[in-house]
């Protein structure tokens, strides 16, 4: 709106007064409007600005042409006498059907403003956009960094197959077993024999659980492909306990997993008869099967693409470890807590990784 | 450059005014939310935790007072469990644990504008309610669900010094009944009450003071009494409480003296005064020619408890036919099926039924109610979600009947009196039934198992009940392998129970890591080995392995040995000190000290 340099009062009688925002555009609103703002009606009667352009009243910095509209648009509607409160409610109710960014923004400003009316709207729309929400959900919502440390984290434990960490990680332990293994099949003409028989007692076992080694081990289980496709979602969904505690040779903690993988070949171990008519996929590390089918089915770019994420994360494993390894042994029984991919309950794993500070 | 710069500077959070941002979070209410907000990132951790008005915490031990103080500086409302649930089947021994006095000292220094208290299954001392009456000057609810260790003189502290109390519910807790006055100590100047429950009281309360107290509370809106008040004195209380939203009577028979026509048109009168009325529960020592008093209020009534109340059908069916509007239902297995069958043709707004036995320790039936009974109901009620039912015998038919006609079913707990019943028409397990169940009722989430069952219905509920957060098993399946379905399969399980089960290490061991994501595991009379706990304990850190067996030290027996019971739980405040000399807690570095029992301290961790 152009205007001369004094207050124009317009044929209809209203008077208008000038705004600048911080990125110094300058406008002309209907004074009645913007006095809805408490802080706008401060600066015009108490300090007497915003009747020129010369003397616009400055805005907040948070303030900015396009929130300002919006603000704007509400108080008009609302200035206005006699309406209803039906009407008001429906106004207010479409008013802030915006998108996060922009209700972020909106609240922002009329925060600013000190406009609490807004204020209350965007929030509580806000707060329905927030609820329901897991908190990886509502980080990307709203732009946040992931950048809590165990500690803070006091949540139970979850389930986190999904977590893009730990696929990451299986990844890694895929490869690296797969190396294993290929490295091991060169090596002996035989190939290993798929074990039929788990002739161990519950003992032994017990004492495997006890013991350091596990290589071996951990290679045996990934030569499973006994599963049926069927199986294959609801094995992901369970905890999957012995993903990477297969393959952690730091870990002087064993998995329960280990216990789990290595009974599971497919055949009826006599001490475990019974554990072992469960479907074997109840069994399976989800780990075996499918981090080699996964890679398998993918198109050369994506295959390529997750090979760089998955040097990249060793890399960065690799860099940070060996300082945490020291970290951990010098604290010993006090940091618990931070100690390295223990039990794998999933929960460990994250807390495994975020100790590590994987970002 | 603006000239409105403010006086001090504005705290943004990732863009948004902290202000702003508590102000977002003041109306996120839900402790599911709550979390998830925390959990975002590390600002929002920090702006959440201050301004977090309430915490839910559902096992005292997993948390301490300092940690819950030092993470969330200013709560108004705790609600705390205690004890774990077998604890009301006297599962637990006593002197086990579950002390408020810690919290309480702790809280007294912490938060002095704390309004609300929630306890449930915790001991109770008298010196915390006193403590609690004198350190928070707001103090407004408190609610003592199955809690014990107080007297009435607690409550006469909280009475006399808690000047805003609105609302004080004593559950079904175990209260030394020292005296009936204890009420007198409501100063007169107390109006706020809303909310008062003492039916569990045993002995007298002073009644004129209790006419009192309801005369002067303009906002009453729960009223239970205790056995005590005969039926002649409620037309004097309602009176003064024609607002009343739920009413529990104490003994619904008059003195012998009383005139039985005037009480009865007295009462009815009363009734009719009380056009808020919704629910009712109390009715000791029922007599049926009193029943029609309730009629000018039932056909409003969305809850009622008779479950105290050792009347017959027909006449009980009677009372019930007519309350069109009923949600919620508790009542004796007088009901039978006859009686239940006409609630499936009238009560269409039920959700939730449970049928208690009225002689548990019978040899035999003593009223007619079957599975037909519970299957009437599951067809006859679309809303019902939530089932606690004792019988005496059941049928897959049955169950499978009623899991395809209530696939929104919530809540199931079936109690087969006697343990290791079978389908008494096949003389079949209970397996394909119970399967049934878990398969049709996919928001199904909490179970309780009974009759005669193997590891098959186990496998049916790790296949199936995904969203099951809570399960209870007495007497049920062969071998390690009915747990390992379980703690394998049940994704969202929190609490699991276990009694009687043939359940040993195997299957723990092996699915150790699944602990960890849920609030607790009981097992008691299983077949634990005492080296699967020492075991359990050095590689889940993050539990708490305890065991209760009052045989004596565990070391007098081999370590093969199972023990008595076990409780598991997960914690980040480390073990507790404050356990009695039949709970031996395993450290994690058991090689060195492979138990260790607390002394019976209640000093605050």
């Amino acid at each position: 709106m152009s205007g001369g340099p004094m207050a124009i009062v317009k044929p209809e009688m209203k008077s208008y007064i000038w705004l600048e925002t911080a990125d110094g555009s300058i406008q002309e609103v209907e004074e009645e409007v913007a006095m809805f703002c408490p802080v706008i009606c401060r600066e015009l009667l108490q300090n007497g600005k915003g009747s020129s352009k010369n003397c616009a009243i400055s805005l907040p910095e948070r303030v900015n042409p396009a929130n300002l509209e919006l603000i704007l648009e509400f108080c008009r509607f609302h200035q206005v006498p006699g309406r209803s409160n039906k009407e008001r409610k429906k106004h207010d109710e479409k008013f802030v059907r915006l998108d996060t960014k922009t209700l972020c923004d909106l609240a922002s400003a009329a925060d600013s403003l000190q406009l609490r009316p807004v204020v209350d709207l965007t929030s509580r729309a806000l707060a329905r956009v927030i609820e329901g929400k897991t908190p990886e959900e509502i980080r990307e919502t709203f732009h946040l960094p992931d950048d809590l440390t165990e500690e803070e984290k006091l949540e139970p434990l979850r389930n986190m197959t999904d977590d893009p960490r730990i696929r990451l990680l299986n990844r890694l332990y895929a490869r690296k077993r797969k190396e294993l293994y290929d490295r091991k099949k060169l090596k002996n003409v035989d190939a290993e024999e798929e074990p039929r028989v788990d002739e161990r007692s519950v003992d032994d076992l017990l004492s495997f659980i006890n013991s350091g080694d596990q290589d071996s081990k951990g290679v045996r289980v990934t030569k499973n492909k006994k599963k049926s496709r069927g199986r294959k979602e609801q094995a992901r969904n369970l905890s999957s306990n012995n993903e990477a505690g297969n393959y952690n040779k730091e870990s002087n903690c064993h998995t329960s997993g280990c216990l789990n993988g290595d009974t599971n070949d497919g055949s009826s171990p006599s001490r475990n008869s019974k554990l072992q008519n469960s479907p074997s996929a109840m069994f399976s590390s989800k780990l075996d099967l499918d981090d080699f089918d996964i890679d398998d089915e993918l198109d050369p770019a994506r295959k390529e693409e997750i090979d760089r994420e998955v040097e990249d994360f060793a890399r960065r494993l690799d860099s940070v470890w060996p300082e945490r390894i020291q970290q951990i042994l010098s604290l010993g029984q006090e940091t618990r807590r931070l100690r390295p991919i223990s039990m794998n309950g999933n929960g460990s794993m994250k807390r495994c990784t975020a100790g590590v500070d994987l970002g | 450059m603006s000239t409105l710069a403010p006086h001090f500077r504005t705290v943004m959070v990732n863009s948004l005014p902290l202000e702003v941002l508590e102000h977002i979070f003041s109306d996120i209410t839900s402790d599911k939310d709550r979390n998830s907000i925390s959990l975002v990132c590390k600002s929002w951790y920090e702006a959440e935790r201050c301004c977090r008005k309430s915490v839910f915490i559902g096992n005292c031990y997993a948390v301490s007072p300092s940690i819950l103080i030092r993470r969330f500086p200013d709560l108004r409302s705790v609600t705390i469990k205690g004890k774990p649930h077998f604890a009301d089947f006297d599962l637990v021994p006593e002197g086990w644990g579950a002390y408020f006095y810690p919290w309480a000292v702790s809280m007294a220094k912490a938060y002095p504008f704390l309004e609300e208290i929630r306890l449930k299954r915790m001991v109770v001392c008298d010196e915390s309610l006193e403590l609690i009456s004198k350190s928070f000057k707001n103090f407004r609810v408190l609610v003592l669900q199955s809690c014990e260790g107080f007297t009435t003189d607690g409550l006469a502290a909280i009475a006399a010094n808690c000047r805003n109390l609105r609302e004080l519910d004593l559950g079904e807790s175990e209260v030394e009944d020292l005296s009936g006055h204890w009420l007198s100590h409501f100063p007169d100047s107390c109006t706020s009450l809303v909310s008062l429950n003492i039916a569990c009281l045993a002995s007298e309360v002073s009644f004129s003071a209790l006419e009192r107290l309801v005369a002067r509370s303009p906002h009453l809106r729960t009223l239970r009494l205790n056995r005590a008040v005969s039926i002649e004195k409620l037309p004097k209380l309602l009176r003064h409480a024609s607002k009343l939203v739920e009413f529990g009577t104490g003994s619904y028979s008059a003195d012998m003296q009383a005139d039985v026509s005037e009480v009865f048109v007295n009462v009815s009168q009363a009734f009719s005064g009380c056009n808020q009325l919704k629910g009712l529960s109390g009715f000791w020592d029922a007599v049926p020619a009193y029943f029609p008093t309730i009629y000018p209020v039932h056909s409003k009534l969305t809850s009622l408890n008779l479950s105290y109340a050792t009347i017959q059908i027909p006449d009980l069916g009677k009372l019930i036919g007519n309350c069109l509007n009923l949600q919620r239902l508790w009542v004796l297995d007088y009901i039978e099926d006859s009686g239940l069958e006409e609630i499936a043709n009238t009560c269409k707004e039920l959700q939730e039924l449970r049928v208690f036995p009225s002689d548990p320790f019978a040899p035999g039936p003593n009223v007619s109610l079957t599975e037909q009974g519970l299957v009437a109901v599951s067809m006859g009620c679309p809303k019902l979600q939530s089932v606690l039912y004792f019988c005496r015998q059941m049928t897959n038919d049955a169950l499978g009947t009623i899991a395809r006609n209530r696939p929104n079913m919530i809540r199931f707990r079936l109690c087969i009196i006697e343990p290791r019943t079978p389908d008494y028409l096949t003389l079949e397990p209970l397996d394909t039934g119970f399967g049934a169940i878990v398969q049709h009722c996919k928001e199904l989430r909490r179970l309780s198992l009974s009759g005669l069952l193997t590891d098959r219905v186990f496998e049916y509920i790790g296949v199936h009940a995904k969203k099951l957060e809570m399960l209870s098993l007495a007497f049920a399946g062969d071998s390690d392998l009915g747990l390992h379905y379980v703690l394998s399969g049940c994704e969202s399980l929190r609490k699991l129970e276990i009694r009687d089960c043939p359940f040993g290490d195997e299957a723990l061991l092996a699915n150790a890591a699944k602990l960890e994501t849920m609030r607790s595991l009981w097992m008691s009379n299983c077949s634990v080995s005492f080296e699967a706990c020492k075991l359990l304990a050095q590689k889940l850190p993050g539990l708490n392995v305890e065991v209760i067996d009052e045989r004596g030290h565990p070391d007098t027996r081999p370590e093969s040995c199972p023990v008595e019971k076990l409780y598991i739980y997960r914690t980040v405040s480390g073990r507790r000190f404050d356990t009695p000399g039949f709970v031996w807690i395993i450290d994690e570095d058991a090689a060195s000290t492979p138990y260790s029992n607390g002394n019976c301290s209640l000093a605050s961790s």
